[in-house]
């Protein structure tokens, strides 16, 4: 599931980031090394002084996230993830609303920056979705 | 004929621009904490496909992270 800013900017929050952090419910499951493998990459198991990581020209963009800080379990959240089209899949993305949540409790320098403008994206994606229902 | 399509497309844009007020200050009014660039940001990013939106981030944060270097 995509999380962090890039689950913001794919539902259209004005904000900018680095990298597209992915959060797996079993980071040992054989389609993911496969899909690694794909694009040249690597799974990098956590050591002492390393976080996990991808590793390999096509895993520049990607980073993994092992636990989101406000939210419940990964079964949990991918139960209100939103689905994204992408080509002939659908992509499962954080919610807008916890991605706000994770940030407010994160609550990191960096995170308080964008909690205002992912509030107001919130709000008006929110009158968007409401303006479709209607019609 | 040219001047004529340019005179059209200008008259589409300012319709577009003249909407997409309408609706900030709709928004405005139920939020009246919101920030009316982050508003107007978001609904010019819904007109767009979601993987534009990404790729247009991902593009910015990089930049400022080189910058920054």
């Amino acid at each position: 599931m995509v999380v962090g800013l890039s689950a913001a900017t794919l539902q259209g929050a004005p904000v900018v980031t680095q990298d597209v952090d992915l959060w797996f419910e079993n980071l040992g499951e054989q389609k993911i090394s496969r899909a690694l493998q794909e694009v040249g990459a690597a799974y990098v198991p956590p050591s002492a002084i390393n976080p996990p990581m991808l590793a390999g020209a096509g895993a520049e963009l990607f980073d993994i996230v092992i636990r989101m800080d406000g939210l419940g379990t990964f079964a949990d959240e991918i139960k209100k993830c939103v689905e994204i089209p992408l080509g002939r899949q659908k992509l499962k993305v954080l919610s807008l609303e916890q991605v706000l949540a994770s940030k407010m409790a994160a609550n990191r320098p960096k995170d308080k920056l964008t909690i205002p403008v992912l509030r107001d994206a919130l709000a008006a994606t929110r009158s968007v979705k409401r303006r479709a229902k209607k019609k | 004929m040219k001047q004529r399509a340019q005179f059209q497309d200008a008259a589409k844009a300012r319709r577009w621009a003249r909407r997409l007020s309408v609706r900030v200050e709709k928004i405005l009014a139920a939020n009246p904490r919101a920030d009316r660039d982050n508003i107007r940001h978001t609904l010019i990013l819904l007109e767009q496909p979601p993987l534009e939106r990404l790729q247009r981030s991902l593009i910015r944060g990089r930049a400022t992270a080189i910058f920054r270097k």
